[in-house]
């Protein structure tokens, strides 16, 4: 029986008391978080760990069924704030990940004190009158790529997880070793992320949430990161100068600094009670 | 120093070396817009050069590419500062797709920030087809691979499929072999028996003949021990039934006929409290069976059937036709052709049998009955007949429900034999005038009973106990009207050889075989040769003498005896 910190390679640092639980988004894993939990390990306990598939969780324990939709990661989720006993916790998802925090939050609402949301997306294709960004033809030519890509895809990407664990060196010496993903699951997991819609689950939020929206987003554009902000009220909504999908990458320091202004205004009457 | 010739620099410049590198360079901003293109690049993408720059790198991919590039190498730039051969599709004028294998790396400031990207490419137009066609063979190989996994699987079945199968036909056949040799056995017992019942009706027959008329005491112990014999005689016909060495005398018979006219026979033995139903099917087939021994065997499994129902119920005899096929008679221990058959079937509403008892049913003396309420030979002698027909028996049962023997016998397809149901040898007055019979039996005491009675019949007759000595009577007695042989003799010769080598030397030589059974020599497997005059042991004295005043009486020799 695997443990859930195993299952989900779980990695806690940092000198403070409240835990801050990072999750990465769809194609990378916890590396992600690198530049932005420095700055926060002095005054907050950092949880990190990787979706199954990602990164050195362990694939064996991949269930295509239960991780068919976002709420069986956001099982895994509260599963490691059970398993460390977390409380009030503040959540930073990116990308898919905003959605995951927001399901597990609205499953378990005392659990969580705040949530970070980067780039997030509740429906990637455009529905009526919604735009996500994307027409569903253009996730059926993602899903294509990834499927016509695998041979670039384990030649750069897989230092294959699975079906190599008795060569774990073989990763090591692979220029991209950051991110590693297994390429079924990482399908899989495509599949499920880019044809998620949960915005319905958005009102129903009771914990005070920080939208970050970068510029020029092509995965989460402005407009959805709009209306994120207006579906979960009293949201706050910060539009930031970085560019791209990774501003905790390409930008980190104006994501650290958007994050702890969040952290240090006092919590919206709404939510006091 | 520059070397030069004509108008050209021998030394190309590292401007000329970038813009003519065999593959494509781009540099391009951290968020991706292009500042700089090589030629090479230009002329694969079919750019011109200010259409290029001040683009953004991702707008080259399609949207997959575009999430791959953002979810996955965005982050990887990042974190390690470059990627490495990633497989793309850039689009070029006109929406051309040209793969391309890409590395980026990053360059940096003093502070490690991002400053430009510089990206490689490489045209892997032909490295695509060669994936493409590696990804093809790949998945060929995976499906055979898996096709071999299933035919493995298949095999195994087919294996253990196989083996239950022989397993099976090993059990049939050691069934077959165990009834086989009953039968030989039986057969052989039989055979002896004959003989021995043969002297002593003869001699019964004899002092029944010639004890006075007052001898009332005397008479009627003769006729006790003429019944016994006869009963002997009937259970040694079963015998000799169930090992297949009956004499059959096969005939065109019209089942339904046959049935209709032993229902009365039926009713009386079946008794009043079971009710006998005949469903005789219209349009059905003839067959060839001996009749009387077709008789028997529905008689046989009537009684078995009332036996089964001791507080009464229901006997039906069916008729109908039936077509074996391939697969039915392959799965058959002992074989038939597949083809048509005419099927007489005999169910009953009795106790049923299990499994155990099915497969020795047939054996001779099995009996489930009790003790002296039946001889076990009832099936013996249905299956040895049918079998010798070259038909087949079956039997369903299941216990509590009742039981259906199934008869299959061929159908006749040749219609040039008429219906001749010959009536039966009758009355015994038919006498000798004189006639010159020659009498050859290797048992003493039955030659001796043959001859006798064949003198007080008013033949002459001469006898010998081998082919050999029949052959030298036969040399020196031209006056010889009738050899009368038994088919199985010793030293040598037998019946059928005399025959031959007698009509060889006397053409025209009438001649009776006699047998109490026979294997190959006149009854070829099992039947009467047509033509060949026949009389089966133990005979009576007016069976005897109906048969040979009757052989003497045809016209010219019998087809049989033609040279």
């Amino acid at each position: 029986m695997v443990s859930v910190l195993q299952r989900n390679n779980v990695k806690i640092m940092g000198q403070g008391r409240q835990p801050m639980l990072f999750a990465h988004g769809y194609g990378c894993d916890q590396n992600m978080w690198r530049f932005i939990t420095p700055a926060f390990a002095d005054s907050y306990r950092i949880v990190l760990f990787d979706h199954v598939g990602h990164g050195r969780s362990d694939p064996s324990t991949f269930d295509r069924a239960r991780y068919g939709t976002l709420q069986g990661y956001a099982e895994d989720v509260l599963a490691i704030c059970r398993e460390l006993d977390l409380e009030d916790v503040i959540f930073v998802g990116h990308s898919v990940s905003a959605m995951i925090g927001v399901l597990a939050a609205l499953q378990e609402p005392r659990r969580f004190s705040r949530l970070v949301l980067i780039g997030p997306s509740p429906c990637y294709i455009n529905v009526d009158d919604y735009v996500g960004g994307f027409k569903r033809e253009d996730i059926e030519g993602l899903l294509d790529f990834l499927d016509s890509n695998h041979l670039g895809w384990s030649s750069t990407m897989a230092p294959v997880i699975m079906g190599n664990a008795d060569r774990p060196e073989l990763g090591e010496e692979l220029a991209n070793s950051f991110c590693r993903t297994d390429p079924e699951i990482a399908k899989h997991f495509a599949r499920v992320t880019f044809l998620s819609d949960n915005r319905s689950d958005l009102p129903k939020l009771a914990v005070p949430a920080l939208i970050l929206q970068c510029s020029q987003d092509a995965i989460a554009p402005e407009q959805v990161g709009r209306f994120v902000h207006e579906s979960l009220p009293g949201s706050r909504f910060v539009q930031m100068r970085a560019t791209g999908h990774c501003p905790n990458l390409s930008a980190p320091e104006e994501t650290i600094h958007a994050i702890q202004d969040f952290l240090h205004d006092p919590v919206p009457t709404k939510y006091a009670a | 120093m520059s070397v030069t010739i004509g108008q050209g620099s021998l030394i190309e410049t590292a401007e000329e070396l970038y813009e003519n590198a065999p593959c494509g360079y781009l540099s391009t901003l951290p968020d991706g817009t292009i500042i700089r293109a090589n030629q090479t690049l230009l002329t694969w993408l079919g750019f011109a050069r200010q259409e290029l720059v001040g683009k953004n790198f991702q707008d080259l991919l399609s949207i997959g590419g575009r999430i791959y590039y953002d979810t996955h190498f965005t982050p990887l730039l990042h974190m390690q500062g470059f990627v490495n051969e990633i497989a793309f599709d850039l689009a070029g004028a006109g929406g051309r797709p040209l793969p391309v294998l890409v590395n980026i790396s990053q360059k940096r400031d003093e502070t490690g920030r991002p400053l430009v990207h510089r990206i490689t490419l490489f045209n892997a137009t032909d490295r695509r087809q060669y994936e493409r066609e590696l990804l093809i063979a790949r998945r060929k190989a995976e499906e055979a691979s898996e096709e071999l996994k299933r035919l493995n699987e298949t095999l195994e079945q087919r294996v253990a499929f196989e083996v239950a199968e022989r397993m099976k036909a090993e059990e049939a056949l050691r069934q077959a072999q165990k009834m086989e040799a009953i039968g030989q056995l039986t057969g052989g017992i039989a055979h002896d028996f004959n003989n021995l019942l043969t002297i002593i009706v003869g001699n019964i027959e004899l002092l029944q003949r010639r004890l006075p008329e007052d001898a009332g005491r005397l008479r009627r112990a003769a006729e006790s021990a003429m019944q016994g014999a006869r009963r002997a005689a009937t259970l040694t016909q079963r015998l000799l039934a169930f090992s297949r060495r009956q004499p059959l005398d096969p005939r065109p018979v019209d089942a339904n006929k046959l049935v209709a006219e032993m229902s009365e026979l039926l009713r009386r033995t079946l008794g009043e409290t079971v009710v006998l139903e005949a469903v005789l099917a219209g349009g059905l087939w003839r067959t060839q069976a001996d009749p009387n021994q077709l008789e028997n065997a529905i008689l046989n499994l009537a009684v078995n059937a009332r036996d089964a129902m001791p507080d009464g119920g229901k006997l039906t005899i069916e008729t109908a036709n039936a077509r074996l096929d391939e697969a039915y008679v392959a799965a058959l221990a002992e074989p038939i052709p597949p083809g048509q058959y005419v099927l007489v079937a005999v169910s009953d509403t009795g106790t049923g049998m299990d499994k155990a008892t099915m497969e020795r049913v047939f054996e001779p003396f099995f009996t489930t009955k009790a003790a002296g309420k039946g001889t076990g030979l009832g099936l013996s002698q249905v299956y040895g007949f049918v079998r010798q027909s070259n038909g087949h028996v079956r039997i369903y049962s299941e216990v509590g429900e009742g039981t259906t023997i199934k008869i299959y016998l061929t159908r006749l397809i040749a219609a040039d034999q008429a219906d001749d149901e010959v009536p039966a040898a009758t009355a015994a007055t038919v006498r000798g005038e004189g006639e010159t019979i020659l009498v050859v039996e290797d048992e003493h005491e039955l030659r001796h009973y043959t001859t006798e009675t064949l003198r007080e019949l008013g033949y002459a007759v001469l006898e010998a106990p081998d082919g050999q000595a029949a052959l030298d009577i036969v040399n020196r007695h031209p006056e010889i009207d009738l050899l009368f042989t038994d088919v199985v003799l010793a030293g040598g010769l037998n019946g059928r050889d005399l025959a031959d080598e007698a009509l060889r030397r006397r053409p025209g030589l009438k001649v009776l075989f006699t047998t109490g059974y026979t294997s190959n020599a006149i009854v070829h497997h099992g039947r009467l040769d047509p033509g060949v005059n026949f009389i089966g042991k133990p005979f009576t004295f007016a069976d005897l003498a109906a048969k040979v005043r009757g052989v003497i009486d045809a016209g010219a020799a019998g087809p049989a005896s033609a040279p």
